[in-house]
């Protein structure tokens, strides 16, 4: 189907747009509120670009632009570069390491003049881009395992590379692409695995190997008497049963102890400890004295604690309607750390309270549903693919933001898509956005 | 169609797993907002909330004549906090720029460490990431704002990660003079002197505010207009009757006499006879290392006064008619034996029958001893109620903490023996501070009223007085008119015919007073080491008393020099010869002589015209140069005046150099310079020094004398 040149805004979609300016104009207005004080010529610092928020709006001006040129562009070009460009942006998170300038102890910055990129945000785009691509090659049956295998590697490879370049929470991210694996049809299976591995992973965080040993050891026998009638007909249920509980015991009793002491960091399983109010306190002397030296410099309170407890207090302290606009108190005192980038929602908190945070979330839940509704709607699987890759990462950052700065989940600095602070992030989630709305300006068109 | 049904089914187990999610965030969000909102809030206002003290700034002490005795200024702590961001950015960027020129202005200004000992400091200081590093104590006001404009630290506190710790320390401008009076104000220490008398005043309150911390350890107070906010009331100063004129005089004869005799410590008091003011006060103490300082507030301590004290024993016998003056009584040479003891006098004079005012004259110890014993032999308490009435036997109740009580033993008392009364006579067996001696002699210059001694005139608040506190009157007549004439002459006499006649042989004014000299106890040791305790007291001029001094000093073992009328005495000469001409001239209404001064040497400028005026008035000689200019200094050459010119130019500063105020100003104005003056007199220095070059409207400061 042909479409109008001189028209690009035929057949947009218009809610998306205007959603995606009421984020943005929210975030920065938000980043204004914790970084001026009263007295000061707001104005001055958008000309000179001292501030962040000033930043931030010359950042949402360039992704104006940018936005305009992924609508003027043809929708063909997507499908055409999509591998190319995953390969690029694998190619650049590998040059980060290599080359790339350390920034708080992670390797995923490059640096390009006086401009600093993050390779793995853009790497989103151009591996959900790969996925749909590859999803909607006519010679891709999804019911595949060999498929579902390599859908998996496009996937996880990225996140591999960002691990490697000491950014475990923007790793995480990569895993969301399950769940458009298991819109395409990717087994339950592998979805209640990795759920019950992470109701484990909790579970053996909560409470000590022995008494969780215990425990499933106690279920087991339990289970295999009641269903003892049933070895017969099916014999298969036995071995399910004791399966499941080495599976169960090796992970709680040995392999997270393992990881907790060997792989990961002091400071990451503090900060998981101190998430579900656990003290760690670690068996190797000089991984203690570690934590202990870096407690003692907190005053007493571990890092991520802190970083909680002040999230907490500048939420909890907004009540039902908030402080009120540029009248918090928490985070506008620089109280909360981060608070422009990975706590920007206890800003939101403060200020409007209950209300006004659930009406904002419900703003993100309108983009969501709306995404998914477009993505629905879509003829191409390559278009509908990537539409849920969108949806999906845009779930799993609010998801795990949201969730930190409230204390459900651990300290995991992710952005909070196009309120946070920071040019890169920006422009990612605007290209995210825009390469969906302009593959569903075409959505007429069998794209792939 | 089953494709279909499934991909429905995937797709709505999506959206009941969002809703689920959302349900858990939202009920999670109304939990920390609704339910435990009140918990964080309250956990926030206590970590970041709290009540600071605002500290009261002190109240400044003044002297009478408006100089600053003691005032509070600040000081500053310096430290550094390594950890900040602004200076660890781009891995410490800003730090490695800086740091030399850093060191190099810190050796420069502090100038106690080489720059590269700074540098080194500074170093091992970000090394370490200390977020307290001590850089540097107790630097003044000065050095503080000369140490924000250096490199790193003018990028402020954030970027330089650099804090001061304000705190307010109490500095005495004129260090010893009546440091002890003035007192201390002491971290962790015990007040002294004034500070301590009058802390209540000068302190203040402390208000109080409600404060958030902020970032960088910064409070901002909370609110305004809190009502629960308390403003520090700052203390209020107070103005004392010290003059700090007299007291450098003071202070600066007792000193003298104090290191020529190697004296062990010593105090001079000057009172104002008709209010009972404390004009100077000087108390020194000999430290190890032989020089002296205000140690300790020996004016108010008791000793034995010695002789200075048969000023009371005269005023008893003569009031209570036991003798008249004109009675003679024998002084056995100097020495009695009286109840298995000899009263010795202190000079063997040889003398016999002589009158009582010869024996007072003389200090005769004897004398004074055999009047009591004949006077009060069998009646002690009559003379020991005489020396209550004298409030000899109570503190003297100046406003100075510390006063300790005086000791008169009583009749009756186990201390009491055959003894105690005639030696009580001559000022010994009992106890009284040089306060009370003052206090005493004052009376008798004061006309038989005797005044309480005070040391501060009022206290003042904003540069409003609030209290003004008058001299008060403790007896009001302490003897008969008949009595206070006979006094009047016997301390006259003491100074015209008895053992001060050679001090004040040439003195241009009339003294009465009275030499003390006493052996003193030295603890366990007895009267063995013939310590003595010099002392003088009396007041001037006689006719119509204006000052009262009392001088106390205690001599080393075997000090050749121990005679009140040697040690004391001239102290109180330096000081009444200074006083007199400074203050007591001009209201006196006799004429008295000048001594000469030496006018051998002189300068002293002025018109051209006024000095000839004066010149030919006086009709002097003098020389003149071949063309003389406006203005010219007189100097002396060969005993005869010359005049020089004094050549005024635009370019060139000229010397004022005795110049009076009108001719000075006159000058400097011409040439366009802007004139400030201190003092009075003839210039004794210019800030623009003659011969340096000078610019239109620059500054010139200007000190006569």
């Amino acid at each position: 189907m042909s479409r109008n040149q001189n028209t690009i805004s035929k057949g947009i979609d218009w809610s998306l747009v205007w959603c995606y300016i009421a984020l943005v104009t929210i975030g920065i207005f938000m980043i204004f509120a914790n970084e001026y004080r009263e007295g000061q010529n707001w104005f001055e610092p958008i000309l000179s670009q001292k501030t962040d928020y000033a930043k931030q709006i010359l950042w949402a001006g360039i992704c104006a632009v940018l936005a305009t040129f992924i609508l003027l562009t043809d929708s063909k070009f997507f499908t055409a570069t999509a591998n190319l460009l995953y390969a690029f942006g694998l190619l650049l998170c590998v040059a980060a390491i290599v080359i790339g300038s350390e920034v708080k102890g992670s390797k995923s910055w490059l640096v390009l003049g006086g401009f600093r990129l993050q390779p793995s945000e853009l790497t989103k785009v151009f591996t959900a881009l790969a996925l749909a691509k590859f999803i909607s090659r006519q010679e891709t049956d999804f019911s595949r395992t060999k498929s579902q295998i390599i859908a998996a590697a496009i996937a996880i490879s990225p996140a591999i590379i960002t691990i490697l370049q000491n950014e475990t929470g923007l790793a995480l991210v990569y895993f969301s692409f399950f769940l458009v694996m298991y819109r395409e049809g990717l087994p339950p299976f592998v979805l209640i695995v990795g759920a019950s591995l992470g109701v484990l992973l909790i579970l053996s965080l909560l409470y000590p190997p022995k008494t969780l040993f215990i425990v499933f050891t106690i279920l087991a026998v339990v289970v295999l008497f009641l269903l003892r009638r049933f070895y017969r007909r099916k014999r298969i249920i036995l071995p399910l049963i004791i399966a499941c509980w080495g599976f169960a015991i090796g992970v709680s009793v040995f392999a997270v102890p393992y990881v907790m002491d060997n792989v990961m960091k002091s400071y990451q399983v503090d900060r998981i400890y101190s998430m579900v109010g656990r003290q760690y306190s670690p068996k190797d002397p000089v991984k203690r004295a570690e934590i202990e030296k870096k407690r003692a410099e907190n005053k007493g309170q571990n890092v991520s604690e802190y970083n909680v407890i002040q999230s907490k207090i500048a939420i909890g302290s907004g009540g039902l309607v908030g402080k009120g606009y540029l009248k918090g108190t928490q985070t506008r005192y620089d109280f909360v750390p981060e608070q422009r980038t990975d706590f920007i929602f206890c800003t939101i908190g403060e200020g409007f309270g209950f209300v006004g945070s659930i009406i904002f979330l419900g703003l993100y839940a309108f983009l969501l549903f709306r995404i998914i509704f477009v993505a629905e709607r879509q003829r191409s699987t390559f278009s509908r693919v990537y539409a849920y890759g969108v949806a999906s990462i845009i779930f799993i950052h609010i998801l795990i933001n949201i969730c930190m700065t409230i204390g459900l989940a651990p300290v995991i600095g992710i952005p909070l898509p196009l309120i946070s602070y920071g040019g890169s992030s920006l422009l990612t989630f605007t290209m995210l956005i825009f390469i969906l709305i302009r593959l569903d300006a075409d959505r007429q068109m069998v794209l792939r | 169609m089953d494709v279909k049904k499934d991909i429905l089914w995937r797709v709505y187990l999506c959206f009941i797993a969002m809703v689920l999610i959302c349900a858990v965030i939202f009920g999670k969000a109304f939990y920390i907002q609704q339910v435990q909102g009140q918990h964080w809030r309250s956990l926030g206002d206590t970590l970041h909330l709290r009540w600071e003290e605002v500290e009261a700034e002190r109240g400044t002490i003044f002297s009478e004549d408006g100089q600053m005795l003691s005032t509070s200024i600040p000081q500053f702590d310096i430290y550094i906090d390594f950890a900040a961001d602004g200076l660890r950015e781009k891995s410490g960027k800003r730090f490695r720029e800086n740091i030399d020129s850093l060191s190099l202005g810190l050796a420069a200004l502090f100038k106690d460490k080489s720059a590269d000992e700074y540098k080194r400091l500074l170093n091992k200081g970000y090394k370490e990431k200390s977020r307290y590093f001590s850089l540097k104590k107790k630097i003044s006001y000065r050095e503080y704002q000369k140490m924000l404009k250096l490199p790193l630290v003018r990028e402020g506190r954030n970027k330089s990660g650099f804090i001061a710790d304000v705190k307010s320390i109490r500095l005495n401008p004129y260090q010893m003079l009546a440091y002890r009076t003035i007192g201390l104000d002491r971290e962790n220490a015990q007040k002294i002197g004034l500070e301590q008398t009058y802390d209540a005043v000068l302190r203040g309150t402390t208000g109080k505010r409600m404060v958030r911390f902020i970032a960088g350890g910064v409070a901002i107070p909370v609110d305004e207009d809190d009502a629960n906010a308390i403003d520090p009331q700052n203390g209020k100063d107070i103005i004392t009757t010290l003059d700090m004129h007299m007291q450098e005089i003071t202070e600066n004869a007792l000193m003298k006499m104090m290191v020529g005799n190697e004296a062990v410590h010593g105090c001079a008091i000057v009172m104002e006879v008709k209010t009972g003011k404390i004009k100077a006060i000087a108390n020194l103490g000999r430290r190890p290392d032989g020089s002296y300082f205000e140690d300790f507030n020996y004016a108010l301590t008791p000793t034995e006064p010695g002789s200075t004290f048969k000023l009371a024993t005269l005023i008893a016998a003569l009031e209570d008619k036991k003798v008249n003056l004109n009675n003679t009584v024998n002084i056995e040479g100097g020495s009695w034996q009286y109840a298995g003891r000899t009263v010795w006098d202190s000079e063997q004079h040889g003398l016999y029958q002589v009158t009582v005012k010869k024996a007072f004259e003389e200090s005769s110890n004897v004398g004074m001893a055999k009047l009591v014993v004949n006077g009060y032999g069998n009646t002690p308490s009559q003379f020991i109620n005489h020396l209550k009435k004298l409030k000899l036997d109570e503190t003297t109740g100046v406003d100075l903490v510390g006063e300790r009580k005086p000791v008169i033993y009583k009749p009756g008392s186990k201390y009491w023996s055959a003894t105690t009364l005639p030696w009580m006579s001559f000022g010994y067996n009992l106890m009284v501070t040089p306060m009370h001696t003052a206090m005493l002699y004052n009376a008798v210059a004061n006309n038989g009223k005797m005044l309480k001694p005070y040391l501060v005139n009022t206290v003042v608040e904003k540069g409003k007085v609030v209290k003004q506190i008058e001299p008060v009157v403790v007896n009001e007549k302490i003897c008969s008119e008949e009595t206070l004439k006979q006094l009047n002459e016997c301390l006259r006499g003491v100074c015209t015919e008895g053992t001060a006649t050679s001090l004040f042989k040439k003195a241009p004014y009339t003294v009465a007073g009275k030499t003390g000299t006493a052996l003193v106890a030295d603890g366990n040791r007895g009267y063995a080491d013939k310590i003595y305790q010099s002392s003088f007291a009396g007041f001037f001029p006689a006719e119509n008393p204006q000052y009262t001094i009392v001088v106390v000093v205690k001599n080393k073992p075997h000090a050749a020099k121990f005679y009140g009328a040697a040690v004391a005495g001239p102290v109180f000469k330096e000081i009444s010869d200074r006083l007199y001409t400074l203050y007591v001239k001009q209201n006196d209404t006799y004429y008295t002589a000048t001594s000469q001064k030496d006018t051998g040497w002189f300068q002293y400028a002025g018109n051209t015209n006024e000095v000839k005026q004066v010149f030919s008035k006086l009709k002097m000689n003098y020389a003149t140069p071949a063309k003389e200019t406006d203005v010219v200094s007189v100097i002396s050459q060969n005993g005869k005046a010359a005049l020089y010119n004094i050549n005024v130019t635009q370019k060139q500063m000229p010397s004022l150099k005795g110049l009076a105020l009108k001719d000075a100003v006159a000058i400097c104005e011409n040439i366009g310079l802007k004139v400030a003056v201190n003092g009075r007199g003839k210039v004794i220095n210019q800030s623009v020094q003659a011969g340096s070059s000078i610019a239109k409207g620059q500054m010139i400061t200007i000190e006569f004398k």
